[in-house]
């Protein structure tokens, strides 16, 4: 049965088109995707995620149930901070990639698109065989998530609530009224701009915020933001997407996540990391510029002299530089700055520079301040 | 927006127009398509001179998130191609039957034309 957020309908009169995405069925795209992510880029733009999950950790055990868990040591995080990290098996894979926020005594990891019942369920199973006094909740269908990104989207989210939201710092969270309604704020996002991302619940209180903050954003030149946009918005910026670079095993190492990695203390997976970091062979994710023409795509071989050195896991084209872009997995000897690699595209080789992400500068828009997006590298 | 058809073309079931000039066709994609697909961002266009057969592979329209592959609606030799939508492949999306038009195919088998839709019967597919 594919799931819809409680926003589907409003997302409809918007002239969503719909795709469906992990078992939800969500907008893809409203105008065009390219106009979309650049009005993220330049102004701010408004997302429905409601399709990444919500589910509280709590008890007294909650911080020990995070930490061995998770990549992170949970007792650095403060009350009202969020922190990105993963989530892996024994031998060190991702099972994935999460964001948890800190509220009060208790915590609310936001796992990925039909991720929901398995984080969960490993959770409570690794709090039982540690007897760690701990219990996870899976509330994603209690909540929808809006994120808004963009330049402008402070000072939009500023016009609907009291709180000074500059004193929400990057990566800061807590409880707040946004339109007069109690939300979690989380000064975070997929997209590599200034933005927040709120939780909100009970459902039937999102379409209020929804509207109030297009009201609110109407003089910025507000637009509804669909999927489509989501994945090229955070591919510019190296992102990683789950479904894509975590398919078939990976871990955070290859993954270049080791930064999110606090080795001061033991998780689940970590034993099998240290043997793969000692080892060092590893394939590693690797960010590429395409200079000729063409658009990598996930499955796409990347090749040095003829020889296959590697794979796409996400490519596209980028909207901001009108190029094509990818990141895949390579040969550790491959990933040297600026070095030229070959992506094949049906067959026929598409030169592209390997480049350390962000593939898009964090000051595109104000370096090009040109209404076409074409910039060519 | 999205729905133009014109009664002077051919049309296939998989969205290509043709229109016939004596011995040569122009080959395209309909405006219905175009907008299916939205910001079409890369065309790859099939060497002049290369020989196609109905329904082969003819060339690769892609936009930003989708790869849609373009068949010959008709069988030929491959006359003339539309360079400028290698630098500019909105032109697709802006003018589907006129300055985006894809090939020009030198037909083989003329009487391929009479098999295609015409624009009642492709208006009924949209």
């Amino acid at each position: 049965m594919v799931k819809r957020s409680p926003l589907y309908a409003l997302q409809k009169k918007l002239g969503a088109k719909f795709t469906e995405f992990a078992g939800f069925e969500m907008p893809i795209q409203y105008s065009s995707i390219k106009d979309e992510h650049l009005i993220v880029r330049r102004k701010v733009g408004i997302f429905d995620v409601s399709h990444m999950s919500n589910v509280w950790v709590t008890g007294d055990g909650a911080d020990d149930l995070i930490s061995l868990t998770t990549v992170e040591d949970a007792s650095r995080i403060g009350d009202k901070k969020s922190q990105y990290t993963a989530i892996l098996r024994e031998n060190g894979t991702v099972i994935d990639d999460t964001i948890f926020m800190h509220l009060d005594d208790k915590y609310m990891i936001i796992p990925n698109a039909g991720m929901d019942k398995i984080v969960t369920d490993w959770l409570n199973k690794k709090a039982e065989e540690h007897n760690i006094n701990s219990k996870a909740e899976n509330v994603s269908d209690k909540y929808v998530i809006l994120a808004i990104q963009g330049p402008k989207s402070r000072e939009v989210l500023q016009k609907l609530t009291d709180v000074d939201l500059k004193n929400v710092g990057f990566f800061n969270c807590q409880y707040i009224d946004i339109a007069g309604i109690n939300c979690i704020i989380s000064h975070t996002g997929y997209t590599g701009e200034l933005g927040f991302e709120l939780q909100i619940s009970p459902t039937n209180h999102a379409e209020k915020v929804f509207n109030k903050i297009f009201e609110a954003g109407n003089e910025f030149g507000i637009k509804p933001i669909g999927l489509g946009a989501r994945d090229t918005l955070r591919l510019e910026k190296g992102f990683i997407l789950a479904g894509n670079e975590f398919a078939g095993g990976r871990t955070p190492l290859e993954a270049t996540m080791s930064w999110t990695i606090n080795w001061d203390h033991d998780f689940i997976g970590k034993k099998a990391l240290i043997k793969q970091k000692e080892k060092g062979d590893y394939e590693r994710l690797t960010c590429l510029i395409c200079t000729d023409k063409g658009i990598p795509r996930n499955g796409c071989e990347i090749q040095k002299d003829g020889k296959k050195i590697g794979m796409v896991t996400s490519g596209s084209l980028s909207p901001c530089l009108n190029a094509g872009i990818a990141m895949g997995y390579c040969h550790p000897d491959y990933r040297e700055k600026d070095l030229v690699l070959d992506i094949m595209i049906r067959n026929k080789p598409v030169k592209a520079r390997v480049v350390k992400p962000p593939m898009v500068p964090k000051d595109w828009a104000q370096q090009n301040k040109i209404l076409t997006g074409k910039l060519f590298i | 927006m999205g729905n133009e058809v014109r009664n002077n073309l051919k049309y296939t079931d998989t969205h290509e127009w043709v229109k016939l000039n004596g011995e040569t066709a122009h080959v395209g994609i309909t405006d219905h398509a175009q907008s299916e697909l939205t910001d079409i961002v890369f065309v790859e266009l099939p060497e002049v001179g290369k020989e196609v057969k109905k329904g082969d592979e003819l060339c690769v329209v892609e936009s930003v998130k989708s790869v849609s592959e373009i068949y010959a609606p008709v069988s030929g030799k491959i006359a003339n191609i539309n360079k400028k939508l290698e630098e500019t492949p909105e032109t697709i999306n802006e003018s589907p039957y006129d300055e985006g038009w894809l090939v020009e195919i030198e037909l083989t088998n003329k009487s391929e034309i009479d098999k295609l839709l015409d624009v009642d019967s492709y208006k009924k597919l949209i």
